[in-house]
């Protein structure tokens, strides 16, 4: 009878459907609590100093936007390409008076350096640097001072090298030197102990669309840049050509094959493929890590979303974020002067690749909805809420006087994206944070600067004054953590890994130069957590293989750990 | 011989769908066809410089000329009603042909999304989509109030509605946008291809209550592009139809089918 053949078919087909979403609701990420699995290494005694870190401001639930006295400028009143690309900021303590100050790259005008008096109040120096874009606060001659490291475009990068206090002015000066050997133009860098061999080492790469443009550039006659490893040798850099060529907007140094050595990572614009160096004992050796990659890679991050103890990575390239009929119509018109290609192995939408237990990796952008965040640049991890998860905050937004010809000041204005963790790695978009800035953000970094145990953020805009987001959400608990290695060429450890292990879990953390999109981080790493959680052990992964263990640490302070 | 041949005819009639679907006495009609239609395509793309798309199109007109009689003798065979279903069958055949098409340029080929429009590339546009899927809506309908009434026709049925729903959706939002790009004084935009209500992009992809739940999770429902979204919406339909005209073929028009003859 077929009502009873049909009733069967209808049975099989509603208990596989319940088969399916048992299924599926068991692929849900979760995340495991994750053991410290650093290889064990002689133990690293240390002196510790805590300082308790001031309750921030009465809560509001949300950001609190300030207004910085630097505006990233372009030439002309018409944006055109690439000086859309914008500039840089980096965070860091330069002066050592326990509060962070701001370095921020120009396109136009003179870099600037904020000096935090405290109370969110900075004091404004300009350097006499131009045509500025990539920056970064590194100690590059180990003397324990930050120094200050800019890119440009057509030329070899420039070093402001700390030259201590002046008792008059009352702040660090800065000389205006060379890097030894290093000469090739760049737009991007990345600083760290790359060779393990205790002193900081550097990678850069150049932008060759925009480098070829530049007027009077003999870029064409020379033998060109590309991607430039640069080895620490004494007081000078060995430099090794990886690459003749490239569209580098972003480097990053990440362990991408686990063998615990830093790789080289290099995100290209265009149709350029992204570049990935192992280090291996016979040198550097070309890889594929990722079956896929970003087609117009702009920004790379890394971090332990889940806390499983593995970092995942996140790249950022175009693409709307939500596909509104206003959307649809700003993005369109331009999306139709573009080639439409598919270059294999490359999609044109954010990247977060998440590496399995097989040790392959696979690209989960799009079920734990972060593959869209605008026309993106910096995109960072960092744990805005403090509930122990790494969120997401990307920046926005273009201006082009030929690619967005149609629209009102040339301008696709966009909302800055702040994503939530949902203490699985995926993410929802948070609006009430109050994050969704639509001032056209290039470069950004995160770092406590008010010294509350919670992370602001800072965005060097184009064309619009610098902005500091104040955290004021209604976070759980933190503990910031500032490894000094004084004895060491590598005197901020860049490198170290930390491990914060507490009652609801272990929470990973590195110590680096840069991240995101041309900007640089504070060597000072903020870990979040519940407000009931217990605090175990802190446990420092040094650069060298050294591990120190601390207990009887508490909530809510800022530790100085000197090795 | 024969006998093999009576029990082929027997067992085709456990398939009425393809004794319904023969085109017996068309046959001689429907192979000049094909192969006028096919030397027509091809003389159009060597001499006049023509697309692809436009020998298929050749051909499917050609095709018609066979397929116009094959129904009428079905309709004076077996009613308007049976003739309905083999039209349907038929056309929603062709379909499924062309979304296999955009499924083996995508997938296989490689090509970009806006490429892969299948063997007739301007069919490929949205108000077509919206004008075939609330045909097909509405020729269900009237195959179900004509006596199609099984379980698998109200599902045919249910599912084509969403599917015009789906593509509803998309057709406004096609005209908004449109509508908006010409008052931006952009007249050259396609606005082909936009994100519908399920797969990677649409509405509930991007709906906050769908984040982070299992809905998200079941494979494809937020992830898959439009191409494979639309290719499944169509197998389903395509399937669902078969299902229903096997059922109503075998119940309401056993010993009405007569098996293809010898000729």
């Amino acid at each position: 009878m077929w009502w009873l053949k049909g009733r069967t078919i209808w049975h099989v087909a509603v208990q596989g459907g319940l088969v399916l979403t048992l299924a599926a609701c068991a692929t849900r990420p979760t995340s495991s609590p994750a053991a410290v699995n650093f290889p064990s290494g002689p133990v690293a005694a240390v002196q510790v100093t805590e300082s308790t870190l001031s309750h921030s401001a009465p809560c509001a639930g949300a950001f609190i936007t300030h207004t910085l006295d630097h505006i990233t400028l372009t030439h002309g009143k018409a944006v055109h390409m690439f000086e859309t690309n914008g500039a840089g900021v980096a965070i860091n303590d330069l002066d050592a008076d326990g509060l962070l100050d701001l370095v921020l790259a120009n396109f136009k005008g003179p870099a600037t350096i904020l000096w935090n008096q405290g109370q969110l109040k900075f004091e404004k120096e300009t350097l006499d640097d131009y045509n500025t874009r990539a920056v970064n606060s590194v100690d590059v001659d180990g003397d324990e001072r930050l120094d200050i490291v800019f890119t440009h475009i057509a030329t070899t990068l420039s070093y402001w090298r700390n030259i201590g206090r002046d008792a008059e002015v009352g702040r660090p000066l800065f000389s205006h030197e060379a890097l030894p050997r290093v000469l090739k133009p760049a737009h991007s860098m990345a600083w760290g102990d790359i060779n393990g061999d205790g002193d900081l080492d550097l990678v850069t790469g150049s932008y060759d669309a925009e480098l070829n443009l530049q007027p009077g550039s003999t870029f064409l006659f020379t033998d060109g840049a590309g991607i430039y490893y640069y080895a620490r040798e004494k007081d000078s850099f060995l430099p090794q050509r990886l690459a003749p060529q490239s569209q580098a907007l972003v480097i990053a140094l990440f362990d991408a094959n686990a063998d615990g050595r830093p790789d080289i990572l290099v995100g290209n614009d265009f149709d350029t493929p992204d570049f990935a160096w192992a280090q291996t004992d016979d040198g550097w050796q070309t890889m594929r890590p990722f079956p896929i990659t970003t087609q117009h890679t702009m920004s790379f991050d890394a971090g332990d979303i889940d806390n499983d103890g593995q970092p995942e990575l996140f790249a950022t390239d175009m693409k709307p974020y939500d596909v509104s009929v206003d959307t649809m119509v700003a993005w369109l018109p331009m999306m139709a002067t573009m080639r439409q290609i598919r270059p294999a192995g490359q999609t044109a939408e954010n990247v977060l690749l998440i590496r399995e237990a097989n040790g392959r990796y696979r690209n989960v952008a799009v079920e734990r909805a972060v593959d869209a965040t605008g026309w993106s640049w910096s995109g960072k991890f960092g744990d805005l809420d403090q509930d122990g998860f790494l969120d997401l905050y990307v920046v926005n937004g273009m201006m082009d006087a030929e690619l967005f010809h149609y629209l009102p000041g040339n301008e696709l204005v966009e909302e800055n994206q702040a994503l939530r963790n949902l203490g699985d790695g995926s993410f929802l978009p948070a609006p009430e944070w109050g994050l969704g800035s639509t001032t056209s953000g290039r470069g950004m970094s995160m770092g406590d600067l008010d010294n509350d145990g919670d992370l602001d953020i800072v965005v060097n805009n184009l064309r619009s004054p610098a902005q500091l987001f104040e955290n004021q959400l209604c976070g759980d608990a933190g503990l910031e953590v500032q490894l000094r290695w004084p004895e060491s060429q590598n005197t901020q450890a860049l490198g170290a890994q930390l491990a914060l292990q507490t009652s609801t879990g272990t929470y990973f953390r590195e110590v680096r130069a840069g991240s995101g999109y041309l900007s640089g981080d504070p060597a000072r790493v903020h870990f979040g957590f519940p407000a009931d959680a217990t605090i175990k052990e802190l446990v420092i992964h040094w650069p060298d293989g050294a591990v120190s263990q601390l207990t009887s640490i508490e909530a809510h302070t800022l530790l100085s750990v000197t090795r | 011989m024969s006998a093999k041949i009576t029990s082929l005819r027997t067992r085709l009639l456990d398939f009425p769908i393809l004794t319904l679907l023969h085109p017996r006495e068309q046959t001689p009609l429907l192979i000049a066809g094909l192969l006028a239609g096919i030397v027509s395509g091809s003389l159009v793309m060597r001499w006049l410089d023509w697309p692809f798309w436009t020998a298929v199109a050749i051909v499917l007109l050609v095709l018609l000329i066979p397929g116009v009689f094959k129904w009428r003798a079905d309709q004076r065979r077996y009613g308007a009603t049976v003739m309905g279903v083999s039209f349907m069958l038929v056309t929603q055949g062709f379909h499924t042909i062309e979304h296999i098409a955009q499924w083996v340029q995508y997938h296989v080929l490689g090509w970009t999304m806006r490429a892969s429009s299948g063997l007739i590339s301007p069919a490929n546009s949205e108000w077509v989509h919206f004008v075939w899927n609330w045909t097909v809506v509405l020729v269900m309908t009237l195959l179900v109030w004509r006596g199609v009434r099984n379980f698998w026709a109200w599902l045919a049925l249910l599912w084509s509605v969403a599917h015009a729903g789906e593509h509803t959706y998309m057709f406004i939002r096609h005209l908004q946008v449109l509508g908006e790009l010409s008052g931006l004084g952009i007249t050259d935009i396609t606005a082909q291809g936009l994100p519908g209500i399920l797969g990677r992009d649409g509405w509930l992809a991007r709906n906050a209550a769908v984040c982070g739940v299992f809905l998200s999770r079941l494979p494809g429902l937020t992830t898959a592009v439009r191409l494979d979204v639309h290719f499944w919406w169509n197998i389903g339909e395509v399937s669902l139809l078969a299902m229903a005209a096997h059922t109503f073929l075998k119940s309401a028009l056993s010993g009405r089918l007569m098996p293809p003859s010898n000729s």
